[in-house]
C-alpha cells in the first residue's frame, strides 16, 4: 500500500515560528501504523509531499517516523495544486492523507478538495482512526463526530483522507529518524500565482457572542443567560443519608438526561 | 415632561371627611382618581414571594400571575405577535444550508440564519434554505424560501452535486454554511466543484465585507463576501423578531449515482473510550476521594469519563489525562459530578464551560459547592457505596 502524506509549511501555535502543523504529524502516525498492518507483500510505504520555497522545520516529520519527504520547490506565492496534483498521479498512491486545515498560510482547509477534485478521487474528512477494509482494495475509516462520537464509513480505495485532531498523538521523535530519513528535491514546473483577492491587516481578535437570551426577553431571562453557566445558585443538601443523597444525584442526573432514564 | 403637576391643596381636599362640625382628613383612604397610579411595594412583594424555600427568595419576573392591588388603568398591551415578512419578488436570493443534527436547528444554524438575513436584507433578498427534512421552525428562524435536498443517509458528495446544481440553476448570490465539521467538509466540497471563490470561517461579516483570521491567526483577511461563505460559530447574532413564510420551492435535481462510499455507520461515543476534551459527562475525584477502587466501579456504572483533580494526579493515583483544570483538561461536558474537590481557581477553569455541576464535598463553603447546581454536604466514602448500591437495585429487577 503506498500511503502519501500532504505537509504543509506550518507555525508554531503560540511562538509563530516555522513548525509542523500538528494533526498533520498525527496524520503521519495513522499513515504509519497502517503501513505497518497491511503493508501485505510488498510493504507499505508513507512518502511525505511538500510543496514551497523551502523545507524548513518540516523534517522534523523525519524524525516522527517519517522514510521519504518529497520537497517540491516553487516559488512563495504560487498555488500549490497543479505541482501535487502531477506528483500525486505520478506516484500512483492508494490513500493520500492531508491535515484539516493548515495553520500558518492560507488556513482554509481547501487544498485537499481541490486535489481530490483534479485527481477525480473521493474525499473524506475528519478521520481519527483508519484500518483496511474488510474487502480487499477498501479502507475503513473511523471520523470524528462531536462528543466522542465517530461514524465508521468504508471507502474504496485509491481516497483522499484529511484527518481530525482527535486521531491518536504523534509517534515520539527520534533523532536517529531524522538522521535516516531522505529528502529528496524536485523543482516543480512553474505554475501561474494563486489569484489573490483579498485585504490583509494585522488581526484583531473580535468579541464573540455572548449567550443571550430570544430579543423581546425580560430582564430577568437576559441575566440568567448571561449568569447560569457560571453560577450553580442551585440545591444545596446538608447532611443528607448517604441513600437520601444518592437517590437526590440520579434523580437530578436523570432530569438532566445525563444517564439514561430507568 | 408629561407628568402632571402636583397639587397639594386639592389632593387634601380629595381626603376630606364630609359632614362634622370640624373639617376632618382621612389621609389613608385611597384618592378616588388622580390618573397615575398608587404602587404598593408590600403587596408587590407578597406576590413575588417563592413559596415554600427555605429562605425568603422573590421572583421579579412576573412570570407568576400578576394580580395587583389596585385596579390597573390602562389595558395591558397584549404581547406583541412578532411581525409576519413576506417577501414576494426577492431582488436575489442568499441560500444557507444548516446543519440541523436530527432535524432540528442548532445554536450555530440559527446564527447562520442571522448572517443570511444580513446579506439578503440589505438589498432586498429573500433567503433559501437548503435542507435535507423540513420542519416548523424554519420560517422564525429567518426562511422566506425552504428548498427539500433529495439527501437520504450520511452522502456529502450526492449532497454537494445537489448543491452544485441549485447554485448554477437558481442563480444564487451567496451560499452560506455553518464552519462546523459537516458543514465545513459540505462547503470546500462545493467550492471544489464549483470552481467559485470561498471564505472560510468568516468571524464578522456585513454586506460590504467579510473578515476572517489566517497564517495562524496572526493576519485578518477582508473582502466583499463572496459566493461561497463558510461562518465560525458565536460570530453572528441569530434572526429575531421577524416571522418569515418559509414557503417551499420546487427543483428538479439531477439523479445521482451512487459514490465511492460503500457503508456507513453511527457508532456512538464509549464514555470509558474518549478523551475529557470531547466528553459529554465527566465523573471526577478529589483529594477528598480515598477509595479510588469505588470511584472506577462509580464512573463506570454511571457511564461517565473519569477525571480527576491535579492532587490525585501528582499522587500518582489517576492518570495524568484524567487531570481537569487549567493545566490538565478544559472540558467541554455538559454534566460534571464533582466528588470530594475543593474547588481550586485552577481546577474551576477546567469546568468554567461545563452547564450543570454536582458537587458531593464534606465542607459547606467550599468552592466547588458554591458552583454546583446540586451540592451535597456529605462523605464521598459514603455516598459512592450508597449510589452503587441504588444503581444495582434498580439495575437488578
Ligand atoms: C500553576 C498551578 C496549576 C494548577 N493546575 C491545576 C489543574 O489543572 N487542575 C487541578 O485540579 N488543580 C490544579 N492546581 C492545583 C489546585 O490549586 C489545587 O491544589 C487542587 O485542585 C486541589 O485539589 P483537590 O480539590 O482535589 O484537593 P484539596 O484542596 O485537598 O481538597 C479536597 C476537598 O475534599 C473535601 N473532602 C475531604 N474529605 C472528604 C470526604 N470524605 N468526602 C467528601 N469530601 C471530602 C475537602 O473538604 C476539600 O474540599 C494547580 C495549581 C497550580 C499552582
Amino acid at each position: 500500500m503506498r500511503i502519501a502524506l500532504l505537509l504543509s509549511a506550518g507555525r508554531h501555535r503560540v511562538s509563530g515560528r516555522p513548525a509542523p502543523v500538528p494533526v498533520e504529524l498525527q496524520a503521519l502516525r495513522l499513515a504509519a501504523d497502517l503501513a505497518q498492518t497491511h503493508g501485505g507483500q510488498s510493504g507499505g510505504t508513507v512518502t511525505g509531499l511538500h510543496a514551497g520555497p523551502e523545507i524548513g522545520p518540516l523534517t522534523d516529520a523525519l524524525g516522527h517516523g517519517l522514510g521519504h519527504l518529497v520537497h517540491l520547490r516553487m516559488p512563495a506565492e504560487a498555488d500549490p495544486a497543479p505541482a501535487l496534483t502531477a506528483a500525486l498521479e505520478a506516484g500512483g498512491y492508494d490513500l493520500i492523507l492531508a491535515g484539516r486545515s493548515g495553520q500558518g498560510g492560507e488556513d482554509t482547509g481547501l487544498l485537499p478538495y481541490t486535489l481530490a477534485r483534479a485527481l477525480g478521487r473521493p474525499i473524506l474528512a475528519d478521520a481519527a482512526a483508519l484500518a483496511p477494509g474488510a474487502e480487499a482494495g477498501t479502507l475503513s475509516v473511523e471520523q470524528a463526530l462531536g462528543r466522542g462520537a465517530r461514524r465508521r464509513l468504508v471507502v474504496r480505495l485509491p481516497a483522499l483522507v484529511t484527518v481530525h485532531p482527535a486521531a491518536p498523538a504523534p509517534l515520539p521523535f527520534a533523532f536517529a529518524g531524522l538522521r535516516r530519513g531522505q529528502v529528496e528535491m524536485r523543482e516543480a514546473a512553474p505554475s501561474a500565482p494563486a489569484p489573490h483577492e483579498v485585504e490583509e491587516r494585522p488581526y484583531r481578535p473580535r468579541p464573540k457572542l455572548i449567550a443571550k437570551a430570544a430579543a423581546g426577553a425580560s430582564a430577568a431571562e437576559r441575566l440568567k443567560a448571561a449568569t447560569v453557566a457560571a453560577s450553580g445558585g442551585g440545591k444545596l443538601l446538608v447532611d443528607p443519608a448517604p441513600e437520601e443523597a444518592a437517590r437526590e444525584i440520579l434523580a437530578h442526573l436523570r432530569a438532566l438526561g445525563l444517564i439514561a432514564p430507568r | 415632561m408629561s407628568r402632571p403637576r402636583k397639587d397639594p391643596r386639592m389632593e387634601r381636599a380629595a381626603h376630606l371627611v364630609p359632614g362634622g362640625a370640624r373639617p376632618r382628613f382621612d389621609l389613608a383612604a385611597t384618592p378616588a382618581t388622580s390618573g397615575r397610579l398608587r404602587r404598593d411595594p408590600r403587596a408587590e412583594e407578597r406576590l413575588a414571594l417563592v413559596p415554600g424555600t427555605l429562605r425568603r427568595r422573590l421572583d421579579r419576573s412576573q412570570r407568576a400571575p400578576a394580580v395587583s392591588v389596585v385596579a390597573v388603568a390602562a389595558p395591558v398591551e397584549a404581547e406583541a405577535a412578532p411581525r409576519r415578512v413576506v417577501i414576494a419578488e426577492p431582488a436575489f436570493l442568499v441560500a444557507l444550508v444548516p446543519d440541523a443534527p436530527g432535524g432540528r436547528l442548532s445554536a450555530h444554524d440559527r446564527q447562520l440564519f442571522g448572517a443570511a438575513r444580513l446579506l439578503a436584507d440589505a438589498g432586498g433578498g429573500a433567503v433559501l434554505a437548503l435542507v435535507d427534512g423540513s420542519s416548523e421552525e424554519l420560517g422564525a428562524a429567518g426562511a422566506d424560501r425552504v428548498l427539500a435536498l433529495p439527501i437520504t443517509g450520511y452522502d456529502p458528495e450526492a449532497k454537494a452535486l445537489a448543491l452544485n446544481a441549485a447554485l448554477a440553476a437558481l442563480d444564487l448570490r451567496h451560499v452560506l454554511f455553518p464552519e462546523s465539521a459537516e458543514g465545513g467538509d459540505l462547503a470546500r466540497r462545493l467550492a471544489a466543484l464549483s470552481g467559485e471563490p470561498f471564505f472560510a470561517g468568516a468571524e464578522s461579516l456585513s454586506p460590504k465585507a467579510v473578515t476572517r483570521a489566517a497564517r495562524g491567526r496572526r493576519v485578518e483577511q477582508r473582502r466583499a463576501p463572496p459566493r461561497l461563505l463558510s461562518l465560525a460559530i458565536d460570530a453572528i447574532a441569530p434572526h429575531a423578531g421577524s416571522l418569515h413564510e418559509a414557503l417551499p420551492v420546487e427543483f428538479a435535481f439531477p439523479e445521482t449515482t451512487g459514490g465511492a462510499l460503500l457503508s456507513a455507520e453511527f457508532i456512538p461515543a464509549d464514555p470509558a473510550r474518549v478523551s475529557l476534551a470531547e466528553a459529554d459527562f465527566v465523573v471526577s475525584a478529589g483529594n477528598g476521594v480515598s477509595d479510588l477502587d469505588t470511584f472506577r466501579m462509580l464512573v463506570a456504572a454511571l457511564g461517565g469519563t473519569p477525571g480527576a483533580s491535579r492532587m490525585l494526579c501528582d499522587a500518582g493515583l489517576m492518570p495524568r489525562a484524567a487531570q481537569v483544570g487549567a493545566s490538565g483538561t478544559v472540558l467541554e461536558a455538559r454534566g460534571y459530578f464533582a466528588l470530594g474537590i475543593a474547588g481550586a481557581p485552577q481546577h474551576l477553569q477546567g469546568v468554567a464551560r461545563c452547564e450543570h455541576v454536582i458537587a458531593v464535598n464534606t465542607d459547606l463553603h467550599a468552592a466547588m459547592i458554591e458552583r454546583a447546581g446540586l451540592a451535597i454536604v456529605a462523605d464521598a466514602q459514603k455516598v459512592m457505596p450508597a449510589l452503587l448500591r441504588l444503581l444495582g437495585e434498580e439495575g437488578a429487577p
